[in-house]
């Protein structure tokens, strides 16, 4: 049966994926202009991808409802390079275009933010529950 | 059990722990909504405490212990490009309502007992 300590797994797992996401924004942002790469070619953006995992698969059908995220892994977005007229740049090509990686920044930070708000949400989560756990304590004092 | 007036735990008793079960059953489906916030096709599950009360009442009117209850998914909106169904304002206005009420259900025990105590120490508790 999942008790109030579960909830504590559950919104730990969020935290833990939604700190994950910032960090591959965080990675994508910091390489925008990264030509040059161990498979090489230009930076290709990544995208953490998420699944939810059910928490108790013995349990009862409530507690079978309940399903904890897991990160699946990184994938490579396949959306091609950009190119970019600059041939003073020492990877242009001999008509002096550069493969840049495709990132959009306003969408790295539109996800950025989604990404913060999600972890507050469950850092307050913790909170709700940390709060309810002493006051069930409390019963019988 | 309730009606013969002289059980020290009855029905008020098994109703706040019913209820106090359900609330918590209920916290960690929103926690577990607010954590698959952002994985795609997830369906966002709630508690009917709606359509729960009825059917609870007709149960303890009939003289059953209550049933399994099962958890409400709700559906993705149609602008949902990836078919996610979670409402991050809702499920935050949810937490809320839902600490608050298991609070009080918590504190309503406790007074519960606080009574019994009372009672049990010849009004000296």
């Amino acid at each position: 049966m999942a008790d109030l300590l579960d909830t504590f797994n559950v919104a730990a797992s969020g935290l833990a994926a939604e700190r994950l996401r910032v960090q591959t924004i965080a990675t994508n942002l910091a390489n925008a202009h990264t030509t040059r790469t161990e498979e090489g070619g230009p930076y290709q953006r990544r995208v953490p991808v998420f699944k939810a995992s059910q928490l108790d698969v013995f349990g009862n059908e409530l507690d079978r409802a309940v399903s904890s995220v897991q990160v699946e892994g990184i994938s490579v977005d396949p959306r091609p390079p950009q190119r970019v007229y600059d041939p003073s740049h020492p990877d242009a090509g001999p008509d002096g275009f550069v493969l840049m990686p495709d990132i959009n920044v306003m969408q790295e930070m539109v996800d950025l933010m989604s990404a913060n708000r999600t972890y507050e949400a469950n850092a307050a989560a913790v909170e709700a529950t940390r709060d309810m756990a002493l006051r069930a304590l409390d019963i019988g004092r | 059990m309730a009606g013969n007036g002289i059980s020290l735990f009855d029905g008020l008793h098994q109703g706040l722990e019913r209820a106090l079960d359900l609330r918590r059953s209920q916290h960690i489906l929103t926690a577990g909504n607010l954590a698959n916030a952002n994985t795609p096709g997830y369906r966002a599950k709630e508690l009917p405490f709606d359509e729960m009360l009825t059917s609870e009442i007709a149960a303890v009117e009939r003289g059953e212990s209550a049933r399994d209850i099962q958890a409400r998914e709700l559906e993705p909106a149609p602008w949902s490009l990836d078919g996610n169904s979670v409402n991050a304002e809702r499920e935050a206005v949810k937490l809320t309502e839902n600490t608050v009420l298991y609070n009080a259900l918590a504190m309503g025990a406790s007074r519960r007992l606080q009574m019994l105590r009372f009672a049990a120490s010849d009004g000296k508790g």
